[in-house]
């Protein structure tokens, strides 16, 4: 036994002590620490937040939305548009190379285009759902060696910013590969070249040979680690560089740390809770109540949203004045303050007063569990915060993906219910979009409000930018005013970033690497 | 001629053969079932489409992609579909993925397997000295301390433990890596022997927390088990015998006593592995563990049918080859117990 014993331990001597050392990341090498893995590597299939970031570093775009909203030169250097507004040609940069050693053309562009919107492929998501669908793709060609022209079915103020969210990928290699190889081979256009994908451990990046714009490290490594507490420990270890989604509640840790520091940003999501202008919630009391607009508006004052965002998002907040992100929004808007005894004064007015209990009405709010920082908590508070004005809420807290968003996609989630949008620094139009027609997809509230709709009219009619930022602003008066948000909160977000190096957070959830720097 | 098969091997003899000629029909009715189950329980959920069409997703694009995915057809067609690919061994592609669920599934399960197999090993190796020191001491303080050790594991939730390890182990002193893995099956199972063997003690140092949170319950169960099923077996009869024979006591534990206080035993483990083959998702989740438990989990979230149908009848598989070894063994060990 004893002989066993030795040998064992022997064994285990010779082994670990050389292995028990934990190497931060080479000099050269940025690593990322995120809470899920990506949804496959296929380029035309992208439908999360996290898929899209690493994609973006493998793949270039025509053109890229920057961190401050500009719309700026990617693969391409130029565009124009045609003089009714259905196509938009690009003119590609010169030199560009594609991963697998070949000159990146407008056939390999036009290909990109024309892929997603294949039928055999079947692709859904992103692009071959909401940015073909919005921009009414009708075809993608090569004009000559560098110019490739995407064609819509109509005129569109948005189009140059949704264009940028289609991948370019490179012919040849495509059409060799199956659909199911393309989903694990990426082979890009983009500042970092595919490496490897050990799945549900991390996807490995290496600097191009050729990159279509400036970058710094040579490595990228996205690491997934799903748990909040063990990427905070990796951030706090040194062995990550920067982690997204940190969990509120790990702030202090991080901040108290000496290798690392808590980056918060007021991101572009739109949280608000919903009022459902539909028939079928008209008939319940509550339902009825938030029909009119005086009602709507009393319930903005009832709402503490500073406190909200203080104290259960651990970051101080600006409450939204609409649906549009701040840096697009009214200028002259300012957010309905917290104020019970005008909500109150409003409800009265309304012909709501307390009854012999202190119930003005009763009606349900319903959320879902696990989706936005904190949600169940923000929930219970808006329900209480109603219950204090005198509004009974019953607050219905469902299971996220197979109760509450079959609800709300079918629009029968109600007659309140709490969501968030997401949103873009880029353009008002963008996040004026969820309400772009009485049944488009978002319109979760069927809000059929006239003088908004047809301020679309004017819009998609004009060129003139002085015009469209008038309607605009008209339109978002009458949101403010008779809209079907009660306004909440931009979702901020947390990034935990190592003192090693220099990285920014974006507002729109987007991860850049490509300006990261070593300290 | 050719002899028969079982007389070609010392442990399979013509009973034991045509026991497991016997659990085939059983074994495709238990996938059956957990097919069956598992497609109910997973449409119980609601209409999965929702879930692959875009945050901005028109009506129509909703209709599209149920379509697409299949969703639009009545539920028994759905699942006598999956049935006939089924039986074709074709268990569709991951709706995530974009990729045949059985590749999924066999990328993942390597590094679920290397977990498995050093839980149970610490899980074993670690609960028979408890055990048996325990049983020998019976209660003298050595037996109190280790049952109360024993008690404490079998309380900690494993969770807690990984993340109390982590703090302390990883993050305070630096012994071990806080998360991640270093494949060494999985080159094993692509040929690549040299890079795997290269990674091998890496590899072992990335095990070694995650497992620990994984059997610490099991070394506590096993080692109150082992306790008990020793304490009754010293006091037999023939162990009185070996005694009296002037066997030493060594001799007298590991070879007299031991074989028979592993009957109950060997029933756990077998037990135990179907479970920690299936059940380790909290613990790859705390440790960022590539394997299939999280797999799955991830797959029930995004209702990720296909994959999680292939996983449940993979882990299945595992399960009823697991429990008919440890019925095998069983009988080896216990010649009194008939197939």
């Amino acid at each position: 036994m004893k002989k066993l014993i030795t040998g064992v331990a022997v064994v285990f001597g010779l082994i670990f002590p050389s292995t028990f050392t934990i190497a931060a990341p080479p000099d050269d090498t940025f690593v990322v620490g995120l809470p899920t893995d990506t949804i496959g590597l296929e380029p035309a299939q992208i439908s999360s937040r996290h898929t899209a970031n690493i994609m973006k570093h493998i793949f270039g775009q025509l053109y890229s939305v920057s961190e401050t909203g500009s719309i700026d030169p990617n693969l391409a250097e130029s565009y124009k548009i045609s003089d009714d507004g259905k196509e938009y040609t690009f003119t590609l940069k010169e030199g560009l190379t594609c991963h697998d050693g070949e000159a990146l053309t407008a056939e390999d562009a036009a290909y990109s285009f024309n892929r997603v919107a294949d039928e055999d492929l079947a692709f859904t998501g992103n692009s071959a759902g909401f940015v073909y669908k919005s921009i009414d793709f009708k075809e993608a060609r090569a004009d000559s060696e560098r110019e490739v022209t995407i064609v819509l079915g109509g005129p569109n103020h948005i189009a140059l910013g949704l264009i940028a969210e289609v991948y370019v990928h490179c012919k040849d290699s495509y059409e060799k590969m199956s659909k199911d190889e393309a989903a694990s081979n990426p082979i890009g256009s983009g500042p970092y070249e595919f490496v490897k994908w050990d799945k549900g451990s991390q996807i490995v990046l290496k600097k191009a040979a050729n990159p279509p714009i400036p970058t710094n490290f040579e490595n990228v490594i996205w690491r997934v680690i799903p748990e909040a507490s063990t990427r905070t420990a990796e951030l706090i270890a040194g062995n990550v560089d920067m982690i997204t989604n940190a969990s509120p509640d790990q702030v202090e840790a991080i901040d108290a740390s000496s290798t690392a520091k808590v980056a918060k940003v007021q991101g572009t999501r739109r949280m608000y809770v919903g009022f459902h202008q539909g028939p079928e919630f008209a008939v319940t009391p509550g339902g009825a109540a938030i029909q009119k607009p005086e009602v709507r508006r009393a319930l903005q004052y009832a709402v503490n949203v500073p406190a909200i965002c203080e104290n259960l998002l651990n970051a101080p907040c600006t409450r939204m004045t609409g649906i549009v992100n701040p840096n697009n929004a009214h200028p002259n808007l300012e957010p309905y303050p917290y104020d019970p005894e005008i909500a109150e004064y409003l409800l009265d007015q309304a012909g709501y007063p307390r009854d012999a209990n202190g119930v003005r009405f009763e009606i349900t709010l319903q959320a879902g569990e696990g989706r936005y920082l904190n949600d169940k908590n923000v929930v219970l508070a808006i329900c209480q915060y109603l219950d204090d004005v005198g509004v009974k809420t019953n607050c219905e807290i469902l299971d996220w993906s197979a109760v509450y968003i079959p609800l709300i996609k079918e629009k029968k989630a109600g007659p309140m219910y709490f969501i968030g949008s997401g949103g873009a620094t880029w353009s008002p139009l963008y996040d004026m979009a969820d309400l772009s027609a009485p049944d488009s997809g978002p319109n979760y509230t069927k809000w059929m409000n006239e003088e908004w709709f047809k301020g679309w009219k004017v819009i998609n009619n004009t060129n003139d930018e002085y015009i469209i930022r008038r309607e605009i602003d008209r339109m978002l008066e009458v949101f403010y005013n008779e809209g079907p948000w009660l306004h909440l909160y931009f979702q901020p977000d947390f990034y935990g970033v190592s003192n090693r190096v220099n990285w920014n957070p974006r507002r729109d959830e987007k991860v850049d690497l490509f300006n990261a720097t070593l300290k | 001629m050719l002899a028969p098969i079982w007389s070609q091997h010392h442990f399979l003899n013509k009973k034991m053969f045509f026991y497991i000629l016997r659990r085939i029909p059983q074994t495709v009715l238990v996938i059956f079932g957990v097919t069956l189950v598992t497609f109910i329980a997973l449409q119980i959920g609601g209409d999965p489409t929702y879930l692959f069409v875009s945050e901005r997703a028109s009506p129509e694009e909703i209709e599209e992609t149920r379509k697409m995915l299949g969703f639009d057809k009545p539920l028994h067609i759905q699942y006598l579909i999956y049935l006939s690919n089924l039986v074709q061994l074709d268990f569709g592609d991951s709706l995530y993925y974009r990729q045949p669920a059985l590749t999924v599934i066999l990328e993942t399960l390597p590094a679920t397997i290397e977990l498995t197999i050093f839980s149970m090993l610490i899980a074993i190796f670690g609960s028979i000295p408890f055990g048996i020191l325990a049983a020998i001491y019976r209660g003298k303080w050595i037996d109190g301390s280790l049952m109360a050790i024993a008690m404490l594991g079998q309380s900690i939730p494993s969770f807690w433990l990984g993340i109390m390890c982590i703090l302390y182990i990883s993050l305070n002193v630096s012994w071990l890596p806080i998360s991640g893995h270093v494949p060494f099956l999985m080159l094993i199972f692509q040929g690549e022997f040299i890079q795997a063997f290269k990674n091998l003690p890496t590899t072992i140092t990335y095990l070694i927390l995650p497992s620990f949170a994984v059997a610490f319950y099991s070394v506590s169960r096993n080692a109150r088990l082992i306790r008990s099923s020793m304490l009754e077996v010293l006091s037999q009869d023939y162990v009185r015998t070996a005694r009296s024979k002037g066997l030493s006591e060594y001799i007298v534990i590991m070879k007299h006593a031991m074989r028979n206080a592993w009957l109950p035993v060997v029933t756990i483990i077998g037990l135990e592995f179907g479970f920690v083959i299936s059940g380790v998702v909290v613990v790859e989740v705390i440790f960022a563990w590539p394997g299939l438990g999280r797999t799955v989990f991830d797959a029930i979230s995004n209702r990720d049918i296909p994959l999680v149908q292939a996983a449940v009848v993979v882990i299945s598989l595992f399960v009823i080859v697991i429990n008919l070894i440890t019925d095998l063994v069983y009988a080896k060990l216990d010649p009194r117990i008939k197939l």
